[in-house]
């Protein structure tokens, strides 16, 4: 076994290569804000033009395919891009990109070869920004009960319908989303997948009041939407996986958001509670040192190291191609949940400096207050905690009669 | 980054399965966990024979010569058994303690009869104030001639029943040292009492004036002109840490197959006219199963990995000890919510596990220990 990447002199070369790169291309004034909320318009281009640069030389999706205009590296090569722009608090792509993440993969997998054309080279060389839209008021966890509707007119379809707890704040380029093409038709038969372009007419997008977005750490969305499809006509060539085939799409599309991908990083929120426990006194004495605290610091710790194995592990199964059951919904399961006993014990920890952002009287610059409002709310996007437990049991082999598949990957 | 197994090790883990399998089966198992013989009579001297007790051992000592990971692999499918020791007394601590705290001429003498299982070890290290630390020894060596006699009682000895040595912390005369003796186990004065009920493979060890040899004592880590027993503590201590991840793969071993036994069961056993895995309530116990044995297996066998690639390992493992320790108790537990009735007889085989689960669970540093540990390793 080998829990890091094994270096080949050509790949330390490649270090030293991405750690300048990096070091003359990130802007300042990218930082990631405490809330992800507070993102600016000028810091959200500033990120996407360095998404743009990084698609150029193939760092953006450094293991997508080649000839789609991915990087086409070893997962040893993209490991070291994404430690080295961790390094940054950023992650990759350094903005939110979900419809980019999911729809992507999704495309590659059941797109055609015009779509594949067409499509991924905008996503992997960071052109443009795609939002996912799944959720609706009467399809959250079930899905499959999708209601926004697509009717076949001509050359087109006609989109109707809401979505809900959308995308991010500054708007998209593309919407990645399923509609129902058959509302007379059998469950899980009757759902079609569009890339819908931003711009068409009828589309209105509303900010939600959220307690937090929950978005994902370095790339969180900020705001969530509400989204209204008008009479919105989109070319039938975006229908992504052929009509009514949407739900062997979605398995794609729910294998990645349900944690298969895994991810390479560390855990800031535990950086930073254990660089605050160091450096900040109680009583004359470091927090760390007193035994309450340091119990707490070892729960968080190991919460952290254990979300971390499970991340790692499924990165490299993704990347390796090892056979997965279950793995993505444990460790989106683990990382909700381990998330808000570590929110708990930063809330032991620092009592109420954790719930305020004020300068004076709150602790860790609006990161900590920031992250206890994330905790409560990461537990629902991307299916909720007892959603991961159901998909868990199917793929043990105890939920139903047949064990239950996991989703194709590309 | 490749976090499969070898080909050469998927094919131990294979031979290993194989052979637990095939001698000890429940059966064995159940009259070996209700005599508390699991030495040397069969099947240990089967185990012996297949050369894998020498594992960890350098080949120019008579083993194998093989890594960590791959002992990992071995310990964690004799876990499934649960197989019981001294397997993990000799092969593991023993063989470590010995290359640890051994002269060269020590190394040479004992480790070939270790890796062969000729001798198997258990190491005497606590007692009535029970703890790891140093400061709890109070057995006493008192010089005696050219040797030294062991007086003291150790408790809660892991293996001792099975061993044919033992390898004594004690205390020099003058207090300044924590050495190692090794003292046969039928030497006059030593006694050993299994300790009955829910404890497993414990002993209590009475060492009453027990006379040794200078050559008996583990002095490679003496300088001249220093007491042999100088540096046994140090060397005894990091035998114990690397160790303790193989101790850990064993109880991932029982983690697993207490989950394969659950998953089965919930698949199999039909309640209400409908298999009970198919009640969430129960696949709540499963999951929570799941993720206590898969939390198991990767800080273990990261911190194999830090072993061999000789990383600072000290954090590692510590947060193995900890998080394995917890994991094996626990998966026992979710195992049992899922058998009800069934788990609690014994010829079901589950309980094996929960006794094991239980001793394991403090065995070289229960879990509050290994947390305090690991606070001062992250600096804390």
């Amino acid at each position: 076994m080998d829990f890091e990447p094994r270096y080949t002199a050509e790949q330390e070369a490649f270090r030293t290569e991405v750690q300048e790169w990096l070091r003359d291309n990130i802007p300042t004034g990218i930082e990631h804000p405490a809330d992800s909320s507070d993102l600016t318009y000028e810091q959200y281009q500033l990120r996407r033009d360095l998404g743009r640069r990084l698609g150029e030389k193939g760092w953006l999706w450094p293991t997508a395919p080649e000839e789609y205009g991915g990087g086409g590296l070893t997962v040893d090569h993209s490991v070291v891009l994404e430690e080295e722009i961790d390094g940054y608090n950023l992650s990759l792509p350094p903005y939110y990109d979900s419809g980019g993440r999911l729809g992507g993969n999704s495309i590659l997998v059941w797109g055609s070869e015009e779509q594949k054309q067409e499509f991924l080279p905008k996503i992997f060389k960071g052109q443009i920004r795609t939002w996912q839209l799944l959720t609706e008021p009467e399809a959250g966890s079930d899905l499959a009960n999708a209601k926004a509707s697509a009717r076949r007119d001509g050359d087109d379809y006609v989109i109707n319908g809401q979505k809900v707890y959308v995308g991010s704040a500054h708007g998209s380029d593309y919407m990645w989303t399923i509609t129902c093409t058959d509302p007379e038709g059998d469950r899980h038969h009757n759902l079609s997948w569009f890339m819908v372009p931003s711009d068409l007419p009828g589309i209105s997008v509303f900010p939600m009041d959220l307690l937090s977005s929950a978005g994902e750490s370095g790339a969180g969305s900020g705001v969530k939407n509400i989204v209204y499809f008008d009479n919105v006509r989109v070319p039938a060539k975006n229908l992504i996986g052929g009509e009514n085939e949407g739900w062997k799409v979605a398995t794609t599309h729910l294998e990645l958001e349900h944690g298969t991908g895994g991810k390479i990083g560390r855990n800031w929120i535990v950086d930073r509670i254990f660089d605050y426990c160091k450096s900040n006194n109680r009583r004359g004495e470091p927090l760390s040192k007193d035994s309450d605290i340091r119990e707490s610091l070892i729960d968080i710790y190991i919460d952290a190291e254990i979300g971390r194995l499970f991340q790692l592990r499924n990165y490299w199964m993704r990347h390796s191609g090892a056979q997965v059951t279950y793995e993505g919904p444990q460790a989106s399961y683990f990382r909700k949940q381990s998330g808000l006993r570590i929110a708990t014990g930063i809330l032991d920890i620092l009592g109420p400096a954790a719930l305020t952002k004020d300068a004076q009287w709150g602790a860790g610059e609006g990161h900590i207050e920031a992250h206890q409002r994330a905790a409560i709310i990461a537990l629902h996007p991307g299916g909720t905690t007892d959603i991961q437990k159901v998909i868990m049991s199917r793929r043990i082999g105890i939920g139903r009669q047949q064990r239950e598949r996991a989703g194709a990957l590309a | 980054m490749d976090l499969s197994l070898t080909e050469e090790q998927e094919m131990l883990k294979a031979a290993v399965r194989r052979f637990v399998d095939t001698e000890y089966p429940k059966e064995t198992l159940l009259e070996l966990q209700a005599t508390g013989q699991n030495a040397p009579s069969e099947p240990w001297s089967k185990l012996a024979a297949t050369g894998w007790l020498g594992i960890i051992i350098p080949t120019e000592y008579g083993g194998e010569g093989g890594s960590f990971t791959d002992a990992g692999v071995l310990f964690e499918e004799l876990g499934r058994g649960p197989v019981p020791g001294p397997h993990i007394s000799t092969a593991a601590l023993g063989a470590l303690a010995i290359l640890e705290a051994g002269t060269e001429e020590q190394k040479r003498g004992l480790l070939p009869d270790v890796a062969a299982g000729r001798r198997t070890i258990a190491l005497a290290i606590t007692e009535a104030d029970y703890q790891w630390d140093e400061s709890d020894v109070q057995a006493i060596a008192a010089t005696d001639g050219d040797g030294y006699r062991i007086s003291g009682t150790k408790v809660y000895v892991y293996d001792a029943a099975a061993a044919t040595d033992l390898i004594c912390a004690v205390r020099t005369e003058n207090r300044q040292h924590v050495g190692l003796a090794l003292v046969p186990a039928d030497a006059p004065g030593v006694s050993i009492r299994r300790l009955e009920g829910f404890a497993w493979n414990l002993a209590e060890v009475r060492l009453d004036g027990v006379q040794i040899g200078q050559s008996s004592v583990l002095s490679g880590r003496a300088m001249p002109g220093e007491s042999p027993f100088a540096g046994g503590w140090l060397a005894v201590e990091r035998a114990v840490a690397n160790a303790i991840p193989l101790l850990c793969a064993y109880q991932v071993g029982g983690s697993q197959q207490v989950y394969e036994m659950s998953v089965e069961y919930s698949r199999t056993r039909i309640q209400f006219g409908t298999p009970i895995g198919r009640f969430q309530r129960v696949q709540d116990h499963i999951i929570n199963l799941v993720n206590e044995l898969d939390s198991a297996r990767w800080t273990t066998y990261e911190a194999l990995w830090k072993l061999d690639t000789e990383r600072d390992a000290a954090d590692s493992i510590h947060l193995a000890k900890t998080v394995s320790s917890v994991a094996y108790y626990n998966a026992c537990n979710h195992a049992h919510e899922v058998h009800a009735g069934v788990g609690s007889t014994t010829e079901y085989g589950l309980t094996l596990h929960t006794t094991a689960s239980r001793t394991l669970y403090q065995f070289l540093g229960d879990p509050r220990f290994h947390r305090r540990r690991l606070a001062d390793a992250l600096g804390l």
